[in-house]
């Protein structure tokens, strides 16, 4: 469904993506693990096409998105959340989520009538809305409304493009733990045919979703596989009781 | 998002009750203000829809009024047609310029954004003032108001012709209210607060933000077709960017983002400035102090401390938690 092949980039002299070769599969939850700064985000970065990668592939869905623009890519099926909130943040809950349904049905450039009164998005607001927890706050703003309900949100409006793939930064960054459980119990109700590529910096709630595991170190893949493997991995344990301790 | 609030709608129909009434009533010179505040009302409602709802803070939105008041008066003068088709000349004109403006613009966000509409809008200027067709700094006249004895309307009475201005505010305030209720109005909303994320959404950002800016260049065309039948007679001076910054301080003054603020904004300049004018040849510095009294005050203009005003009376909703962004 997603797969790089040997995507490198650099920052100046710093390498931070070194020859990622990664695949997802239909309906996939892929987990990256690595400690800060191992460039986890920038490869999200690259795979939406934020970035562009120095050498190397992208493909999405069987076609080579390597060349596309970010809009592009996103109307093909790829959706994002981010690690710090990327809000509409004078705007309702419900607006978000249908601003985003709007523009993944191709009607936000439409002159003729309104997309959030529409059935299509309406629809969509209401099952996004139940599927991360949002249903009780649709009417209020985003600045009225608690971190972690904006959390929640900043995922809600990646699904509301309804997409194939979705990555989702640290969706349970900043969050207590109690809401982070609760939080990996909606990922897990997501429909099974979505592929997920999720960075989780908790390795407990990480090895609870994840089918494969990815971790990514210095901007390289020094681990690929199921979650069992690394558990027993050496080489996990080096990364995660050194670095990975002041994350 | 944009709605039409009890109170935006109660402005509204006091705003339009009152321009009946003294259309009604008033002398030649209260017509030939009400026909220069429905005239200023226009551009500001054009300028509000880019820069109030999509933060495209523009200063070229003059030369887009003086584009399609030289086209509208060249149209009929030149190529002989009559109103009405010189007016859809015009404003077809105003419209695919604003487009290219919009287009160009679309990359560069807050100061300079503004600085490439001036520079636009400076362009246009120049152009319109060196060409020798376009009469330099003596302008054109001999522009014509529709000819609407057909219908028993004769434009050429200033009570007629204000009572028509007064119409096609209303058609401007509606096509503006239009677009910003329509797909590319919430898009435009939308990339007002977090232009990244649209993107990322899948929007096509130039696309929305030029045809947006082309609609409000089609309503300040609108405007300048207005003002061209209203004094039959243009001049470069209606191109300049002086008059791009009165539509931005008109805006400011009624309320950035609200519509019928812009609107209230344009009744309260043009009164003031043949009120105070009457009395001191200083006006402009007497504007100027109640527009910064107005920004010092934080309220989003007059319209603004209405709205938050009547708000505060009601019982306020319960914030939640307390805001804790990383
Ligand atoms: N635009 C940029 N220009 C220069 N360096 C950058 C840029 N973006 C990221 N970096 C650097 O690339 C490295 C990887 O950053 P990245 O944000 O991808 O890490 P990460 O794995 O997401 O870390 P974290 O867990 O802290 O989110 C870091 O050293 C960072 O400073
Ligand atoms: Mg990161």
């Amino acid at each position: 469904m997603l797969e790089t092949r040997s995507l490198s980039k650099s920052f100046g002299p710093i390498q931070v993506t070194r020859n990622v070769s990664l695949k997802l599969e239909k309906g996939e939850r892929r987990v990256i693990l690595g400690p800060n700064g191992a460039g986890k985000t920038t490869l999200f970065n690259q795979l939406v096409g934020e970035l562009r990668p120095d050498s190397g592939t992208i493909h999405l869905d069987g076609a080579d998105v390597t060349a596309l623009r970010v809009a592009d890519r996103a109307r093909r099926g790829l959706s994002r959340s981010y690690q710090k909130n990327t809000l509409f943040d004078g705007l309702t809950i419900a607006e978000n989520l249908g601003l985003a349904a709007a523009v993944a049905l191709g009607k936000g450039q439409g002159l003729w009538s309104d997309p959030l009164q529409s059935a299509e998005v309406r629809e969509t607001v209401r099952d996004v809305a139940a599927q991360v927890d949002l249903a009780p706050h649709l009417d209020a703003r985003v600045d009225a409304v608690s971190y972690g309900i904006r959390r929640q949100l900043e995922v809600g409006i990646a699904l509301a493009t309804r997409p194939k793939v979705i990555l989702m930064d640290e969706p349970t960054s900043g969050v207590g733990p109690e809401m982070s459980k609760g939080f990996h119990r909606l990922l897990k109700a997501l429909p099974r045919d979505l592929t997920i590529l999720i960075i989780e910096h908790d390795m407990d709630l990480a090895f609870d979703v994840a089918d494969t595991i990815t971790v990514l170190n210095y901007g390289e893949v020094v681990f690929d596989g199921l979650p069992e493997a690394a558990r027993g991995s050496s080489l996990l344990k080096d990364i995660y009781l050194g670095a990975w301790e002041d994350a | 998002m944009f709605t039409h609030t009890p109170l935006r709608l109660a402005t509204l129909a006091l705003l339009a009750a009152a321009a009946l009434t003294y259309a009604a009533v008033a002398g030649f010179f209260g017509l030939e203000i009400l026909a220069e505040i429905a005239i200023l009302a226009i551009l500001v409602i054009a300028l509000d829809l880019v820069a109030g709802f999509g933060g495209m803070v523009s200063l070229c939105h003059g030369a887009l009024l003086g584009v399609g008041a030289y086209a509208f008066t060249v149209a009929a003068n030149d190529a002989g047609l009559t109103a009405l088709p010189a007016m859809i000349l015009a404003i077809a004109l105003s419209t695919a310029l604003a487009f290219v403006i919009g287009a160009v613009c679309a990359r560069s966000t807050g100061i300079y954004f503004i600085m490439a509409t001036l520079a636009f809008g400076q362009m246009a200027y120049s152009f319109v003032f060196q060409s020798p067709l376009y009469g330099g700094d003596d302008g054109l006249s001999g522009a014509p108001r529709p000819d609407l004895s057909a219908l028993g309307i004769d434009l050429t009475d200033s009570r007629a012709f204000a009572l028509y201005a007064l119409l096609l505010v209303a058609l401007a305030y509606a096509v503006a209210a239009a677009t910003l209720r329509s797909g590319l109005g919430r898009s435009l909303v939308g990339l007002h607060h977090n232009e990244k994320r649209l993107r990322a959404l899948g929007l096509t950002v130039w696309r929305a933000k030029a045809t947006a800016f082309a609609i409000s260049g089609a309503l300040a065309g609108l405007a300048g077709c207005l003002a061209a039948q209203h004094t039959q007679y243009v001049s470069p001076g209606l191109l300049s960017w002086t008059v791009s910054g009165e539509a931005l301080v008109v805006v400011i003054l009624g309320g950035l983002g609200t519509l019928v603020g812009p609107i209230l904004g344009a009744v309260l300049f043009v009164i003031l400035k043949h009120e105070i004018s009457a009395l001191t040849p200083y006006w402009h510095a007497i504007v100027g102090l109640i527009l910064i009294a107005v920004v010092m005050s934080r309220a989003n203009g007059v319209f603004g401390f209405l709205e938050t005003r009547l708000a505060a009376r009601k019982p306020q909703p319960q914030v939640k938690e307390a805001k804790a962004d990383a």
